[in-house]
């Protein structure tokens, strides 16, 4: 049973079997080997298990500040909310303005603010989730999306128990970010570049950055488009919809 | 500064141990820092430092960080490069840019051993 709320967790938390020496001046050395990603690892399993039994697409957005998640939010919202039911979990340091925002478009928004933390980890969001699924519309989702604190580096070593990570860089901000930010882009399944009205003022070069994030994830998918204009927007849109009627088959 | 907060973590997994073992006195950690677990050794160390000040068990123990080999297989040539530096950023073979990273101790952060006072 989870603290939080009552529901059932699965985690197999401490197992005690390490080995043992003593040494001449009485100290005691043990071996432990137990990652400190283990905690975490565990809770994101049961994030997981608890996304599927619901049969809910969960995905994790990672960016700088300012790259568009929550304006990707919004404009995915006015395009597919008469056809997916979607909620949002926000991540912010602060401020709940970004909560806000999607709530203005009528879908059930928890914002989670980390009081400093620059990421999210499982346990937030395994109480952020209830306190989605507690919101008018929040407890009969066919997505969820999780904007993590803006930052490229710390989110992307916590799995949160999403089913795709999707990291986002927009054109200002250039085609480098790959090769200064690998952790990001290793662990991410999708690629979006945004604001690529923009690529006339910038010289961001979307097949340099496509290349260079290939060379750390040879599998990665990579997407570029315009929030604001809606050019190549389309492609973001049928990969939401493919992934959630994916889910719904038995 | 995500290093900060597993640092707390490791912290909590010291005062468990200390417990079971019935020690006041942690006097060396060896940790196993992946060199593509997205951690910084450097703010590691420092929240190490800055934590352990204010904790009795763990005060003015030794932190020993290890950084294990991360294997790379070119997919170019199949040749494997070993290195507990940073990625390569092509095959030193035949230059192909795609390396994959051998799973294994690379992508994480282990508690390896604790010395604790008897
Ligand atoms: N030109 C342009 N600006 C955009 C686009 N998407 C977002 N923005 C702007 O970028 C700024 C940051 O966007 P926001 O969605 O708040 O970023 P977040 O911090 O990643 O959530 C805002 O001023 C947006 O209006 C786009 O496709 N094109
Ligand atoms: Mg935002
Ligand atoms: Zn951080
Ligand atoms: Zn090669």
């Amino acid at each position: 049973m989870c603290d939080a709320c009552g529901c059932q967790t699965h985690i197999h938390d401490h197992d005690h079997g390490h080995a043992h020496a003593h040494t001449h001046d009485e100290a005691v050395i043990v071996d432990v080997n137990r990652s400190l990603f283990a905690a975490n690892d565990a809770m994101a399993k049961s994030n997981r298990e608890h996304f599927d039994e619901e049969n809910l697409v969960v995905l994790n957005l990672i960016s700088s500040p300012g790259s568009g998640k929550t304006t990707l939010l919004e404009h995915t919202i006015d395009r597919l909310g008469g056809e997916i039911r979607i909620g949002v979990i926000e991540g912010d340091i602060e401020t709940e303005r970004d909560a806000e925002r999607i709530r203005a478009k009528g879908v059930p928004a928890v914002q989670l603010t980390t009081g400093g933390a620059c990421h999210l980890d499982a346990s937030m969001i395994h109480r952020g989730f209830h306190r989605l699924q507690k919101e008018p519309g929040g407890d009969s989702l066919d997505l969820l999306v999780i904007e993590n604190v803006g930052n490229l580096v710390c989110p992307a070593t916590f799995d949160l128990g999403e089913h795709q990570r999707v990291v986002l860089v927009s054109v200002p901000e250039g085609s480098d970010k790959p090769a200064k930010y690998p952790k990001a882009f290793t662990s991410s399944q999708l690629f979006l570049i945004t604001k690529t009205d923009l690529l006339p003022y910038f010289d961001f070069d979307v097949a340099e950055a496509t290349r260079e994030a290939r060379h750390l994830n040879p599998g990665l998918e990579v997407m570029a488009f315009s929030a604001t204009t809606g050019d190549g927007f389309e492609a973001w849109l049928d990969q939401l919809r493919n992934l959630v009627s994916q889910k719904k088959k038995p | 500064m995500h290093e900060i907060s597993l640092v707390q973590g490791l912290l909590q997994q010291l005062h468990d141990l200390a417990a079971e073992h019935r020690t006041a006195r942690v006097t060396k950690v060896t940790m196993v820092v992946g060199p593509l677990s997205g951690v910084v050794v450097e703010s590691f160390q420092f929240g190490f430092d800055i934590l352990t000040r204010e904790d009795d068990l763990v005060r003015g123990a030794e932190l020993e960080i290890v950084i294990p080999e991360v294997s790379y297989r070119c997919s170019g040539c199949g040749a494997v490069e070993k290195t507990a530096g940073q990625r390569p950023r092509k095959c030193s073979g035949c230059g192909d840019p795609i390396l994959i990273a051998e799973q294994g101790m690379g992508g994480d952060v282990i508690l390896q051993q604790v010395e604790m006072e008897d």
